[in-house]
């Protein structure tokens, strides 16, 4: 019984980080958000890394891995509000790429000559569209890609999340794979991300508690704000281990892996809603300016907790499995029926 | 990362499970809370010694199993899915045992585990005082050194199985003049010693659950110290580690309550009403999550690693989900929840409502959640205290 990352998966998370921590730095995300090009060093590093080829089987030109050794990754991306479309072009697409039969998709994402998007789960926006070489997007019974399509940028409270509409205007090529699980993918993904900015936040917040003096004490002295960052760590610390289940489910499609993926994306989105509240709450006034870099937490984490299914549409999509815990058990006939 | 269990594991959960099949009292034991239930207990207690299960994670060399973190954890699991009666040796396996491992002589250890292993000596703790709850290290019962004996003075409270137990392990100040958490010592003496009073406390659900120790000029020989005199506090800090480490509360535990709410829903039907629904799926979502994280911390003890201060997010996350559970059943209930009979749309409703209650004790003992937090924020997240 082993629940550990390897080795490889600590060191692939270790050099991540310092590759976002120097090109997602927070004056980068501030240059972005000032209007500036987002460059493309980042995406050639993570090729080089062999993160973008990580799903990518080997005979394709990628690692042949799979989610566990994608998890760490993807929650450094989020704790460093990283703003290029991994999710989508790693996660989302690039394992149902397999089943395309045109295109060699997979070796080009894995050298990273191909950003590819989505449009999945009834959201009408498609995350950085203007620099996808292609967009996935669900197509009769399962997924279609696209190449060809007009974009229109959609002004979006994280300017470095990029959001677009677009009108198809060219041919869909049919993609044999499930437009379901594709979306169950991209769940898994933001709820990774998602406790790697409920973790920055975190961070933040108790470097602040412990730095800003009221009363001639740090804040962070006090239950009120310390009981917070503790209840933030437990959630978090909770979220990441529902999510490292997910993906655990994911790579060896258990029976539960869909129940999985829904329990990490409902708590984590949860677990960072409250994370995203209690930050800007101990912050207080300096984290309501416009200076202060919270905000690229806050608001990538508002985007990602409703993105690929918001915590009530996975409730939802768990109902049934609560009912059936159950079974098909009828009502007590003694039961009075006022309540009807 | 491979959560598959070995063949020899599968193996013990099987032999377990048959065993206790075969061998649980049916019908269920009433609550220990009268001296024939609690000699019952007892008496299940001896079986289970007998059959060599009363302690499987001590070492071999003292009666145990050895058993790894998760054939403890296999064991507990069976243990609950089976229905086994309430454990009164806890205090004794769990506590007293593993830290006389560590701190013991070896006459102690050759004079109390083997009473522990074959429950022919039940334990209790004597920590708790009236003014000393989560400041534990401020408790007040004296101890004074008069010849080669302690003469203890004071009074302890909240003692688990108080009534019935035959041997105490408390906790005494013997220095009064240097730093409290310094001059305490742990002392371990027999409940029928002179001056040793108890009366039982009974809870709010009706049981009697614990009680009060008064000790009153109670000779203990100085041989019953355990470690050294004065230090009694870093006996103390094992006896917690040990349990900190240990396997923590079974999930399968709430997902049986779980289950048990969704049979109340569907039998008061509003298992179609979508608020109903959206709260059944959050806590089935908290009771999957936990169980995630139950996983995740026993691959950590059973890979050798160890949990410290991070096992107060476990603590929080189980106690937290058990009260939450229990409390959307009483609002499941509606107008049954405060009836006690067994009109109720409960499949055992006695046992329901005494879990209900003990429910809203979990946030409260094995250390508060507000002590959890305080735990968390100064050891994990490096806040200064208050």
């Amino acid at each position: 019984m082993d629940f550990e990352f390897s080795e490889e998966q600590l060191a692939l998370r270790d050099v991540c980080r310092d590759l976002f921590a120097k090109q997602s730095s927070p004056e980068r995300l501030r240059a972005i958000w000032d209007g500036g090009e987002r460059g493309t060093d980042l995406w050639r590093s993570l090729a080089e890394m062999g993160v973008l080829g990580l799903t990518v089987p080997e005979d394709h030109g990628g690692m042949g891995g799979n989610l566990v050794d994608l998890l760490l990754v993807l929650e450094e991306a989020g704790y460093h509000a990283v703003p290029d479309p991994l999710l989508e072009t790693v996660v989302v697409a690039a394992p149902a790429l397999r089943w395309a039969e045109e295109g060699e998709w997979l070796e080009r994402i894995a050298a990273g000559e191909a950003v590819i998007s989505a449009r999945l789960g009834g959201s009408p926006y498609v995350v950085d569209a203007d620099i996808a070489d292609a967009v996935l997007i669900e197509h009769e019974d399962g997924l279609g890609l696209v190449t060809e399509f007009d974009a229109t940028l959609v002004p979006t409270e994280d300017r470095a999340r990029r959001l677009f509409a677009i009108e198809v205007t060219g041919d869909v090529q049919p993609v044999g794979a499930s437009a379901r699980r594709a979306w169950e993918r991209g769940a898994l993904g933001a709820a990774a991300l998602l406790n790697g900015i409920g973790r920055r936040l975190l961070d933040l917040s108790v470097e602040y508690a412990q730095a800003r003096q009221q009363f001639d004490r740090p804040i962070g002295s006090f239950q009120a704000v310390s009981h917070k960052l503790a209840t933030l760590f437990i959630q978090n610390t909770a979220a990441h281990s529902a999510t490292r289940y997910a993906a655990y489910a994911e790579a060896r499609d258990t029976a539960d892996r869909p129940v999985a993926i829904s329990t990490a994306k409902a708590y984590a989105s949860d677990a960072a809603a409250l994370a995203n509240t209690e930050a800007l709450q101990i912050h207080a006034g300096i984290g309501f300016t416009w200076e202060h870099d919270l905000h690229f937490w806050l608001k990538r984490g508002r985007a990602l907790e409703q993105a690929y299914g918001s915590p009530r549409d996975h409730r939802r999509r768990l109902a049934e499995h609560v009912l059936a815990l159950a079974g098909d058990e009828p009502p007590a006939p003694t039961e009075e029926q006022a309540d009807a | 990362m491979d959560l598959t269990l070995s063949a020899e594991h599968e193996a013990f959960r099987a032999e377990v499970r048959a065993w206790l099949r075969d061998n649980v009292p049916s019908p269920p034991l009433p609550p220990p809370g009268t001296p024939e239930s609690f000699a019952q207990h007892v008496a299940w207690e001896r079986r289970l010694s007998e059959a060599g299960y009363s302690a499987i994670h001590w070492p071999v060399e003292y009666g145990g199993k050895g058993a790894d973190v998760l054939m403890h954890a296999i064991f507990e699991e069976e243990y609950l899915l089976a229905g086994g009666p309430e454990r009164v040796t806890v205090v004794g396996t769990n506590l007293m045992g593993p830290t006389l491992m560590v701190h013991g002589t070896d006459e102690q250890k050759q004079r109390w585990l083997p009473g522990i292993l074959d429950a022919s000596v039940i334990w209790s703790q004597g920590f708790s005082e009236p003014d000393a709850g989560s400041d534990l290290a401020s408790l007040r019962t004296k101890a004074e050194r008069d010849g080669d004996h302690f003469v203890v003075n004071g009074q302890k409270i909240w003692t688990s199985y108080g009534p019935y137990a035959d041997w105490i392990f408390a906790l005494v100040r013997t220095n009064p003049d240097v730093k409290k958490h310094a001059g305490i010592t742990f002392l371990a003496f027999p409940m029928d010693t002179p001056g040793v009073e108890v009366r039982p406390i009974t809870q709010l659900d009706g049981h009697a659950g614990f009680a009060e120790v008064f000790l009153t000029d109670v000779r203990v020989p100085v041989e019953n110290v355990v470690g050294e005199v004065d230090d009694g506090w870093a006996v103390t800090m094992t006896t917690l580690a040990v349990e900190r480490d240990s396997p923590a509360a079974a999930p399968a535990r709430y997902h049986r309550d779980l289950t048990e709410l969704v049979r109340v829903a569907r039998r008061r039907r509003l298992d179609d009403d979508p608020v109903v629904l959206d709260r059944l799926a959050d806590l089935f979502v908290t009771t999957r999550v936990y169980d995630a994280h139950a996983t995740r911390t026993l691959s950590t003890l059973y890979n050798g690693g160890s949990l410290g201060a991070e096992a107060s997010v476990t603590k929080v996350l189980w106690s937290e989900l058990e009260r939450d559970l229990f409390e959307e059943g009483l609002e499941l209930l509606g107008p049954h929840g405060e009836v006690l009979d067994d009109a109720a749309p409960l499949s055992a409703w006695e046992d329901w409502h005494s879990k209900y209650w003990y429910a809203r004790a979990a946030t409260i003992y094995a250390g508060t959640s507000e002590v959890q937090r305080n735990i968390l924020a100064q050891r994990v997240l490096g806040l200064p205290r208050g």
